[in-house]
Formats: structure tokens, C-alpha cells, sequence
């Protein structure tokens, strides 16, 4: 076995993001690099796709932003982003409006609904508790989710949110909210992936896929 | 474990060098200031993903270079081979990779390259600050246990979020009350990891304490007998509960600090306020120990560890001093050194050929470091 250290990490000089002698450029691409999980480089790769690309690619994407800007609005009563308010999923009469599923961003709704199993309702928070980014409970819609749970005379209440710590803290504040109400509150359950491997489970996870066991 | 062969390049003041170590004994000569810690500190890298001397990754790039890199390969206990590659570069993040495999969280890094680091600053475990300790419990335990690491995370992010509410809280002049429900939400979280930090670390001490008594009675037979005890800053870690019951008990002790915590916006309790107490004859080392008893027990304490890693993971850690024998009797110095090397492979740099002279280990390796150079000596 060859156990001779190799320096496979170096970069080329290519990397190191260089200035642009255009500043229009240089606009554009540090505009891409604020937008989530970009960084310089691939902020650069797309700019200079979209300037050079076949096709103009950027008049198609500034037709498509610009549409878009127009058009999605987030729905009234649940906060997923849509064209029509209320949503679809709101306005369907064959979702159970007494099963209302609770996530943090509209985005932790796509999951669900490509998923097609789920034939409740969604409530979309906006975010989770987090003081260290300045949200505190008077900043998210709790109100309203309380107001919806007595208009639409909810039975069940998922919440499901990330498996941290301000998942944990919001879903225990929700929880305390609705201390006096009839509803019955559940969390998604964490464990090991579907088609995951035992032996590659993080210790984390597999503590609670052991802790949350279930009888068979 | 045991280090192979290291390839270093762009780090610190170091010349870009490969080495092929010893499994036994490797030492490093040079005067102050030549790259010796450097080297130490380069390959020791990989085992907690950052520089045990605390330094960013930003300050371990050459003075004019980009970035910089080291490979350490190691064989494991069982024979296995792992190569260790890490990168740091000026302003950007740290990279690492295991066997080729890029690590995303430091949590998939914690023990996968176990080292027991003896440096200067070490003898502060004794007579310094309580974080000193609460850090080197939370490495040494971290190794152990990965849940642990985990479990602290959590916990420092729980209390960060609180210490954050309870600032601004203060500062806007908000609801005392209001503020209290919402900082009992961050105390369930706290509560539940503390039980579990607190338990851990009380049997740490524990098994830690007989194994350092021993050492340091080997170092200086005669003296009085040292003892290692932990000090939880929570009431509740007092009581000898465990579990469910431990973690009732820590939020009922939050929450009746509560109304504290709101009028002097911070908080008041928890794990992050822990400390351990090393005791000689029954007397704290902190205040009333001498520099040669302090630098013994740390010492001790450090090794004590190393058996701990061996006792629970069947693997035997790598033990690099960074100039600690100068200030120990000579005779104690060498029993100390020869049991070290009968079980672990040592990394020794030091600036006084005394430390070393006239011992001649199985496999000895050694290497002159002069301006960042690296030669070995026949």
C-alpha cells in the first residue's frame, strides 16, 4: 500500500478570485455571490455564462425574474409562496383542513408536496426562534397560527422542523402555546435514513432513532 | 497510533519538507524561534481540525504564501492506514479530507487521530484560568465520546441564543415576564444537553483522577498524593442524580435564577461555568502550588488522559511534547520519558539537548530545525 501523503488540495492559481476590469462585471458577480450557497467562483462561472451563453441566456432569466416578481406572492392563509391567493393547497377542498403541518420556510414545503402523501394543510412560520439573529417570539406569526387553529377547527398539528436547536425551542414554544387547546401536536420523527446505511449512521441520529424505537 | 511519514508546505516559517517518523522516539532540536513548535503544530493539525495553540488559519499561512498544506499519513492500532490531508488559506476556510473523503463538520474529525499535546501553556491546566480545564475536559472527553462533542454544541448554541435574548431583551427595556417565558423555552434545551455534559464529565474525573494520582507518584515518589475532582457551577450536579431526573432537576435551577439572569441580562448557570480542581495533599494546586508541582500535575493529568484514550478506545495516542522537560529533575525526566516510548510514539521538540542526551531508543529519530529547515540527523 502506498501510504505517501499527497498535497490533493492544492489550487490553482485560478482560484483565488481575481478583480475584474470591468466593474459592471464585478457588480454583477458579487450580487450572484450574496445569493445562498454561491460562492465567488461559482458566481463568476454563472456570470459569465449568462453574458456569454448561447441563446442570451440573460434576457431569458430577466424576463423570468421580472415574471416572476410580478406573479408569486405568498398566500394569505398559510404563507407558501403562490400566484393565486389563497394557494392551491388552501383553496382544495380535498385537503383536510383540520391537519395543518407547520414548517419554518415556504421551501420546506416542496418536500412534502413532491412527496404527495400529505393531504393536509401548511402553516409557513417565516423562520425559528433564533435571538442570536434577532427573531424572538413577538417576530413570528404565532397569533395567526392560533387564530387559524380555532377558524379552521384544527385536529392535528405537525411540526416539522429542522432537527436543531432552534427547531427544538420553537417546537416547544408552539407546544406551550397550545397547552389549552384541544389539538393534538406531533414532531417528525428523526432516524436512519430510508436506504441509509447502519454502519455510516452518525452517532446523533442513531442515539435518536435508538431513543424514539418503536415496538413491532 | 502512529504518525508515517508528513508532507508540509506553506506553513508558518517552515521550508516545504516531507518526513518519514519513527514509530518510537522523534526529536526535534533547535533554538528558540527556528520552527519547532511550527512543525509540532503542523502535525497536530489534523487531529482537532485547528491548531491546538489556538491560532486561526489565517496566521498558519506563510508570511507571502496563498495557502497552505500538510498530509500526515498514520497507521491506526488494527493495522489500518489513514491519510489526514488539511488545507488553510488566507481568508477562506479550512479544508480537510480523510482518505480522500472531504470532512464538512469538525464533529466527523473529533477523534479520528487520537494525540495527547504537552506544550508550555500546558502547565496552566494546574494553576490557570477554569477554561483551561473546561477545555481540556471538553477535547479529552470529545475524543472519547463523539456524542459529547455534539451534546456541547448543542448546549453553547442554546446558551448563545439565550445570552442573546437576554441582551437585547435588557437593553430594549422588554417585558420581564415575557422575557422569562421565552428564556425557559432556551433553559429545556440547556437542561437536557447540561445532564448529560455533567454526567460525563463527573465520571471523566473519575476515571481520570486514579490514573494521574499514579503518574505523578511515579514522577516524584514521596510526595503527597494527587487527587482530581470536578466542580459543576450547577446545584443540581451536586446531588448525585442521573438522567431524566438530573435534567428536571437543572431547569428547575435555571428557571429559579430566571428573574437574575433577566434583571442582569446574561446568563447566570450552566455547564460553560464548570471547573476541575487539582488538589496536592488535599491542598489546591491554584494559589498555593509551586511551578515545578503545577507543571507535574498538569503533566500527569495529560498522561492520565492518554491511558484514559487507550483504556476506552484500544487506541494508543501519540504523545508530542513541545519543550516541557527543562524545568523537571533529570532522573525523573528519563523514567518518564522511557515508559512513555514503551507504549506510544513520541514527538519531542526541544531546545536543550540535556533533555535528551545519551538516550538512545529503539528506532530514535532525529532532526536539527534551524530557520524553518528540517534535517535529519544520522
Amino acid at each position: 500500500m502506498d501510504d505517501r501523503p499527497t498535497l490533493a488540495l492544492k489550487r490553482g492559481a485560478a482560484d483565488a478570485g481575481g478583480e475584474f476590469r470591468s466593474p459592471a462585471l464585478e457588480r454583477l458577480v458579487r450580487a450572484l455571490a450574496r445569493l445562498p450557497g454561491l460562492g465567488r467562483k461559482s458566481a463568476t462561472r454563472i456570470a459569465l455564462q449568462l453574458l456569454r451563453g448561447a441563446g442570451d441566456p440573460a434576457e431569458e432569466l430577466m424576463t423570468a425574474l421580472a415574471e416572476a416578481r410580478l406573479h408569486v406572492r405568498t398566500c394569505g392563509r398559510c404563507g407558501c409562496l403562490t400566484e393565486d391567493d389563497p394557494c392551491a393547497v388552501c383553496s382544495s377542498a380535498s385537503r383536510d383542513a383540520t391537519v395543518v403541518c407547520v414548517v419554518a420556510l415556504p421551501v420546506d414545503v416542496l418536500p412534502f408536496e413532491r412527496a404527495g402523501f400529505y393531504r393536509g394543510r401548511y402553516f409557513v412560520l417565516g423562520g425559528l426562534l433564533s435571538p442570536l439573529d434577532g427573531v424572538r417570539a413577538d417576530d413570528l406569526p404565532f397569533a395567526r397560527l392560533l387564530e387559524r387553529f380555532d377558524v379552521d377547527g384544527v385536529r392535528e398539528a405537525i411540526l416539522a422542523f429542522d432537527a436543531s436547536v432552534e427547531g427544538e425551542a420553537t417546537a416547544l414554544y408552539i407546544q406551550r402555546l397550545l397547552a389549552d387547546r384541544d389539538v393534538r401536536l406531533t414532531r417528525l420523527a428523526t432516524g436512519i435514513p430510508v436506504g441509509g446505511s447502519l454502519a455510516y449512521t452518525d452517532e446523533a441520529t442513531l442515539l435518536r432513532a435508538f431513543q424514539f424505537r418503536r415496538s413491532l | 497510533m502512529w504518525l508515517l511519514e508528513a508532507s508540509i508546505e506553506g506553513f508558518r516559517n517552515l521550508i516545504p519538507s516531507r518526513l518519514v517518523l519513527s514509530p518510537t522516539v522523534n526529536v526535534f532540536h533547535g533554538g528558540n524561534g527556528q520552527g519547532k513548535s511550527n512543525l509540532l503544530e503542523a502535525l497536530n493539525y489534523p487531529a482537532l481540525g485547528r491548531s491546538y495553540r489556538g491560532a486561526r488559519d489565517d496566521d498558519m499561512v506563510a508570511a507571502g504564501a496563498a495557502q497552505a498544506h500538510v498530509a500526515v499519513s498514520c497507521r491506526t492500532d488494527n493495522g489500518d492506514h489513514i491519510l489526514f490531508e488539511c488545507g488553510m488559506e488566507k481568508g477562506g476556510p479550512g479544508r480537510l479530507r480523510i482518505d480522500g473523503e472531504p470532512v464538512r463538520r469538525r464533529a466527523d474529525l473529533v477523534g479520528r487521530m487520537a494525540t495527547v499535546v504537552f506544550e508550555p501553556q500546558s502547565v496552566q491546566l494546574a494553576a490557570g484560568a477554569p477554561e483551561l480545564r473546561r477545555s481540556f475536559a471538553d477535547q479529552s472527553l470529545s475524543v472519547l465520546d463523539q456524542a459529547y462533542f455534539r451534546r456541547l454544541m448543542n448546549c453553547h448554541r442554546a446558551l448563545r441564543q439565550k445570552a442573546a435574548l437576554l441582551r437585547d431583551a435588557r437593553r430594549a427595556g422588554a417585558s420581564p415576564s415575557r422575557v422569562r417565558a421565552e428564556a425557559e423555552i432556551w433553559n429545556r434545551e440547556i437542561a437536557r444537553e447540561a445532564a448529560a455534559l455533567c454526567e460525563s464529565r463527573a465520571t471523566w474525573a473519575r476515571e481520570l483522577d486514579p490514573r494521574a494520582a499514579a503518574i505523578y507518584a511515579e514522577m516524584d515518589p514521596g510526595s503527597a498524593c494527587l487527587k482530581f475532582v470536578y466542580l459543576p457551577s450547577l446545584e443540581a450536579c451536586r446531588r448525585g442524580l442521573a438522567g431524566e431526573d438530573l435534567a428536571q432537576e437543572i431547569l428547575s435551577e435555571l428557571d429559579y435564577i430566571g428573574p437574575h439572569e433577566v434583571r442582569r441580562g446574561r446568563p447566570l448557570a450552566g455547564p460553560h461555568l464548570d471547573d476541575f480542581q487539582l488538589l496536592l495533599g488535599g491542598i489546591g494546586l491554584r494559589g498555593y502550588g509551586s511551578r515545578g508541582e503545577a507543571r507535574s500535575a498538569a503533566l500527569a493529568l495529560k498522561l492520565a488522559h492518554g491511558e484514559l484514550i487507550f483504556a476506552q478506545r484500544r487506541v494508543r495516542p501519540i504523545l508530542i511534547f513541545d519543550d516541557v522537560f527543562s524545568e523537571l529533575d533529570k532522573a525523573r525526566v528519563r523514567r518518564l520519558q522511557q515508559e512513555c516510548a514503551a507504549r506510544h510514539q513520541l514527538l519531542i521538540a526541544t531546545a536543550r539537548p540535556d533533555d535528551v542526551a545519551g538516550w538512545k531508543p529503539d528506532g530514535l529519530r532525529t532532526w536539527r530545525v534551524e530557520g524553518g529547515r528540517l534535517e535529519e540527523l544520522p
